[in-house]
């Protein structure tokens, strides 16, 4: 895709709570600014927020597998606490959980690193716990945004623009797309998104605008 | 039978392994030091109120990085003691200091520590709280902290004195400086 027409517009919201509705915010904010070659990409953390996924830890009563399988995730890791462990045992099954770990450990055995978030299911890499959000959201384990997919073609289909996504994205160069509308990679999308245009959560601007998309696809298909 | 008593060493060994694992990583460990905090110092007076403030240094010296989930401040000075001031405190992390009075919860690495400010307001209900503060009482302050880490969430407290010599000192200093 050529990328010389492409321009990465971040949208300031207010604080996002789980009385918003994503779709709405974005046509509230965003709606003069999207054309129909734009892509609207929002930030996957934001979106578990509108759905109210999340919890704070003191509501989890956490399990005796939980206290001892957080011992086994780096400290760096949102798995590592009891209440994040726990988080992802409530959405994934903690048998499920506790199979991943112990895979996952035997892979580590003959070098193989990684097996544990690849068969723990994929909320186990997107929980974010306490402190993983900006306040008054930091005192909270957020969950991974509930059908990615079909909150991007609920926007594409409000805003009518060329597409949408669902991402995850941080400074340490690491970006994902969780959900894309039909038609969409979601590695180039991923890819676009590497310099986190998010910024921070402090920044407020769970909403990136990717002007002129479908311009960049017509241009590269000629 | 000798295949279930290999079987039972086993998981019994390995039960073992990982309580010892378990036990050798330890935990974060979280003390406010109050005895090393810096002496009350006077920050703003007008003629009904007067705001003091000290710097109350911190360290997680455990094994394990820990989180300070939320820490605020609870004075105790009742009516019955001295009725002639309405006090308000508030707490914040030195290096990211809000005014809000809320407290971002915040990882604190194993080894490491910071330093909150510890900020006291008295308001006179005489309206002067020169004279209102005359016979003050020493005030104790618990700074309450919530943990969040290898372990259950938990709550504790450390609790330090605002003495009254202490306040009349800062008050009389930070009258001069003014009057500079």
């Amino acid at each position: 895709m050529t990328e010389q027409v492409l321009e990465l517009k971040p949208v300031r919201t207010r604080i996002l709570t789980a009385k918003d509705n994503i779709v709405d915010v974005i046509e509230q904010y965003a709606k003069d600014d999207i054309g129909p070659n734009d892509v609207v990409s929002v930030a996957e953390s934001v979106v578990a927020i509108t759905q109210g996924r999340m919890v704070r830890p003191e509501e989890l009563n956490p399990s005796f597998l939980a206290r001892v399988l957080c011992r086994f995730v780096p400290q760096k890791g949102s798995l590592s606490s009891i209440y994040g462990m726990q988080a992802a045992m409530d959405a994934e099954g903690k048998w499920r959980v506790a199979w991943a770990m112990l895979i996952g450990m035997l892979g580590k055995v003959v070098g193989r690193s990684g097996l544990f978030y690849e068969l723990a299911g994929e909320q186990a890499a997107l929980i974010d716990d306490v402190t993983g959000t900006m306040p008054p959201f930091d005192k909270y384990i957020v969950y991974g945004p509930a059908d990615p997919s079909g909150v991007a073609e609920a926007i594409k289909q409000r805003l009518g623009c060329y597409g949408a996504a669902v991402a995850d994205v941080n400074d340490l160069k690491r970006a994902a797309v969780l959900g894309v509308t039909q038609g969409l990679n979601p590695k180039e999308v991923a890819r676009i998104l590497i310099d986190n245009p998010f910024g921070n959560a402090s920044q407020k601007t769970p909403i990136v605008i990717i002007k002129n998309y479908g311009l960049a696809v017509q241009k590269a298909a000629e | 039978m000798e295949f279930l008593a290999v079987l039972l060493i086993l998981v019994l060994g390995a039960v073992v392994a990982v309580w010892l694992y378990i036990a050798n990583q330890g935990d974060a460990s979280f003390k406010f030091i109050v005895d090393q905090r810096t002496d009350f110092t006077l920050k703003a007076l007008t003629k009904d109120t007067a705001v003091f403030s000290t710097t109350v240094p911190f360290v997680n010296n455990g094994t394990q990085d820990g989180t300070l989930m939320d820490v605020f401040p609870r004075h105790f000075l009742p009516c019955e003691q001295f009725d002639a001031v309405d006090t308000d405190t508030r707490l914040t992390l030195d290096s990211a200091n809000r005014t809000d009075g809320y407290w971002e919860a915040n990882i604190v690495p194993k080894g490491t520590g910071g330093s909150i400010i510890l900020t006291v307001k008295f308001t006179a209900k005489s309206g002067d709280i020169i004279a209102a503060l005359k016979n003050m009482v020493d005030m104790p302050i618990d700074i309450i902290y919530q943990v969040v880490a290898r372990s259950p969430w938990y709550l504790a407290k450390t609790r330090l004195i605002m003495t009254a010599d202490e306040i009349h000192k800062a008050l009389a200093a930070g009258q001069q400086t003014v009057a500079r």
